[in-house]
């Protein structure tokens, strides 16, 4: 008897067991979820109709599958139930609409949710889904670094929309990170470091102990990162660096530069503000560029480093991105001895820039630092061979957190942005014998990096989801004008097609159609302030009138689009009434809020006094059909002017400048044909 | 005997699988060291973050960082940018009136035509962001000295 009524008992409790698969699902949160959503839906609904749609919505769970982007499924939509719903703006979370972004509303289906903002798309709990549960995947992407998952795709540098990936991805370049670290597509990456073969004929032993000690002390531009060096390292290393072989032409011509004149520091003066050197340096912290801060190299390199360097600076370092300037042998004299007068370090000890007696023995231990701290990586890349100094970063973006090795900080939350975070911060906190250097990125700055590496996924996204903006081809000639173009380094500032930085608004891509021959030549002779609230300006190269008329030409024969017209006037001549109707155009647009003209106007556009002289009239109608077809982010409203206003607007602009006249009379001459 | 023994197998039985149902994990974003993590919360939403890009690049220079209508081009200009920042012109103006003025410029509206029209610049999408932007700046008023 015993024996049935234990079977009764345990047939009970088998059931029971049974019963609590499908009763866990009936209970799930969702289901809940889904029910609130029914009445918040139907009285928010403007119609009886739309009412009833969200009362009779089935109790289930949604899911997007994208079977082309590693097969995805994505259940996010199951609680999220209004972020396509426009009803649902401002209603409480699970149920709001999504923020408009370039991919949504319209994307939903093609990009799912985990494709941005990471997480377990799969899970239908809360916990698991967000990855906040212990044994949940990886989580959810905080969203302070949500553009990390426009970085997935979106391989460019610049990603339009993504403001802090894409500084993230510029401060990774400058800080010369791939040049340890292998990163897809950057195997091209090379460091701007200058080789180190000229550094004993060009400072001091102190002066580079001091370097070595903290860079970012002696310059607050430099890229080199601190290595946290013991002084005896540094010494060792520094006996390394003063036992180079120096080339022997430069050696001489440093010697020969350093024995010359002193020259005239008051003119000096007035070379280097008109060089516009705060383009691309700073001194004492004023100007925006990240070349080496100047007001105090002086005391950093030797005078006649520093005069051998200004006359040919691509021989000492052939990826410099400072321009040959044509000064005199006696203008760069004056302007050595302006910056002897005036850029030095007034504390530093007197020996600073004397060379160091090299120690063998101190020099070989040297020797090995350099390898064992990677410094080759960037200093001498050719000599490091193919293999990366540190860890592959692809992938890193997907890591577990519960595989990262916290080690000593146990202070840090255990997720992958708190642990990027803190390697930059302080990369060697987490363990004895690390070599990673520091950085000394600010708050800001370590967030977008950090949003940058988590970008950075284990495998790359489908051909179909990948996208990279389409290619602008870059035209640079060779023979001597790509030598021209080479020695001024037209490119450190200026675009041509995908090639070149963008310090300068004006790229050369289409500068032949843009601007009047003669006055391109009187400009790269002797360049003036065209956007005076630009701090970024032309430098005055110095440049001789044949250098100056050879490329001003071959910008007007090879940098043309053919979209702008040579002659706008072809269809529809221009009459004497057009100027006159331009002008009360230009007035009645407030075109003046933004251009200077005459004695008034704004300080914002260039300058339009001389407009006739500088621009060629297709240029002027093609601009004024379409700001933003010439550059993306011009703040040059788009008027959308008719074809007649826009060309009654350039035949006013043609009038303005001294050469006006000749430029009058022509299309007088082409109305009355 | 052994009926005792079975039922308390079974009762065993049933406790293996009791006691390996998952604990809750404990909250680790509770410890106090979550309150010293290097990322601060995001400030705005992500609509006015975009917002605020578009108003720094394109309104800035005349309207000012504060939108007090001080920007460096600001006394270039007669008559002076619009104060944004104050309550009261906010109050009155409805979001459609502010979108309009953006999109047909100040002549559009009746007003000067130093205020550009930006309707075949900006998207109606960046317009309506630039507008819930807008709309923060009194909130970031500083007090008037």
């Amino acid at each position: 008897m015993p024996l049935r009524r234990l079977f009764a008992a345990s047939s009970v409790l088998f059931l029971l067991v049974l019963a609590i698969s499908p009763a866990k699902n009936a209970f799930r949160s969702y289901r809940s979820l889904q029910r609130q959503f029914r009445k918040l839906g139907s009285s928010r609904a403007h119609s009886l109709k739309a009412a009833q749609g969200y009362e009779t919505r089935p109790v289930a769970i949604q899911q997007i599958w994208l079977r082309d982007f590693e097969n995805r499924v994505d259940r996010c939509t199951t609680c999220h139930l209004g972020v396509a719903d426009p009803l649902m703006a401002g209603a409480p979370r699970p149920f709001d609409l999504h923020p408009g972004t370039p991919h949504t509303p319209g994307g939903f289906d093609r990009f799912g949710c985990t494709s941005c903002h990471g997480g377990q798309g799969l899970a239908t709990t809360q916990g698991d889904a967000h990855g906040s549960t212990a044994d949940a995947g990886p989580p959810m992407t905080p969203p302070v670094f949500i553009e990390s998952g426009c970085g997935r795709c979106h391989l460019s540098e610049s990603v339009d929309g993504a403001p802090v990936l894409s500084r993230g991805r510029t401060l990774i370049a400058r800080a010369g990170c791939y040049a340890c670290h292998a990163v897809r597509g950057q195997d091209a990456f090379r460091s701007e470091a200058p080789p180190l073969a000229t550094l004993p004929v060009k400072t001091g032993g102190e002066w580079v102990k001091r370097w070595l000690k903290d860079p970012k002390s002696i310059d607050p531009n430099a890229t080199m990162p601190n290595f946290h060096l013991t002084d005896q390292a540094i010494d060792e290393l520094s006996h390394f660096l003063f036992a180079a072989q120096v080339p022997k032409e430069l050696a001489s011509r440093i010697e020969t530069a350093g024995a010359e004149p002193a020259g005239s520091s008051a003119n000096g003066k007035k070379l280097v503000s008109e060089s516009r050197c705060i383009t691309c340096h700073t001194v004492e912290g004023k100007g925006k560029g990240t070349a080496p801060e100047l007001s105090k190299i002086a005391s950093t390199a030797s005078r006649g480093w520093l005069l051998a360097f200004l006359r040919e600076p691509q021989a000492f370092n052939p990826r410099t991105p400072m321009p040959r300037y044509h000064f005199s042998e006696a203008e760069s004299r004056d302007v050595v001895a302006f910056l002897e007068d005036e850029f030095r370090d007034f504390d530093a000890p007197k020996g600073i820039l004397e060379p160091l007696r090299v120690n063998q023995t101190l020099a070989e231990n040297g020797r090995k630092l350099f390898r064992l701290y990677g410094c080759f990586s960037c200093h001498d890349p050719a000599g490091s061979g193919s293999e990366k100094f540190g860890p592959e970063l692809d992938g890193i973006g997907d890591k577990r957190a519960q595989s990262l090795d916290f080690g000593r900080r146990t202070d840090l939350v255990r997720t992958l942005p708190a642990w990027l975070a803190a390697k930059l911060e302080s990369p060697r906190s987490f363990a004895d014998g690390l070599k990673m250097p520091s950085y000394g990125f600010s708050a800001d700055d370590s967030r977008a990096v950090t949003t940058a590496l988590l970008a950075l996924g284990a495998q790359s996204v489908p051909d179909r989801y990948r996208y990279a903006p389409p290619r602008k081809p870059a035209l640079l000639p060779g023979g001597p004008v790509g030598g021209l173009i080479q020695s001024y380094r037209c490119l450190s500032c200026h675009e041509i097609g995908d090639r070149g930085a963008d310090v300068s608004t004006a790229p050369l891509t289409y500068e032949g159609s843009k601007v009047k021959r003669d006055w391109l030549v009187d400009y790269l002779m002797l360049s003036y302030t065209l956007r005076p609230i630009l701090e970024e300006r032309m430098p005055v190269l110095k440049m001789p009138r044949e250098d100056a008329t050879q490329l001003a030409d071959a910008l007007q024969n090879f940098y043309l689009d053919p979209s702008i017209p040579e002659d706008p006037f072809a269809a529809r001549p221009a009459s004497d009434a057009d100027p006159v109707e331009g002008q009360r155009l230009y007035v009645g647009l407030g075109c003046r809020g933004c251009h200077i003209l005459g004695s008034s106007g704004g300080y914002y556009g260039p300058p339009l006094t001389e407009a006739g002289k500088r621009l060629k009239p297709g240029w002027t109608y093609a601009w004024l059909k379409g700001p933003q077809r010439w550059r993306a982010d011009v703040r040059c409203p788009d008027y959308g002017l008719s074809d007649t206003d826009a060309l009654r607007l350039t035949a006013y602009l043609e009038t303005l400048g001294p050469a006006a006249s000749s430029a009058k009379s022509e299309s007088a001459a082409r109305g009355v044909r | 005997m052994r009926f005792r023994t079975a039922t308390l197998a079974l009762f065993v039985f049933l406790l293996v699988p009791g006691a390996c149902v998952r604990k809750p994990a404990p909250a680790v974003a509770k410890t106090p060291a979550a309150a010293k993590t290097p990322v601060a919360p995001p400030p705005l939403r992500y609509e006015v973050r975009l917002g605020k890009v578009t108003f720094t690049h394109y309104c800035q220079t005349c309207h000012g960082e504060s939108g007090a209508g001080d920007g460096f081009n600001a006394f270039n200009l007669d008559p002076h940018p619009r104060d944004l920042s104050d309550p009261q012109f906010q109050k009155k103006k409805s979001d459609a009136e502010l979108a309009d003025a953006i999109q047909r410029g100040g002549a559009g509206v009746g007003l000067s035509a130093l205020m550009p029209p930006w309707g075949h610049t900006l998207s109606a999408g960046q317009i309506d962001e630039l507008v819930l932007y807008l709309r923060t700046l009194p909130t970031l008023r500083k007090p008037a000295s």
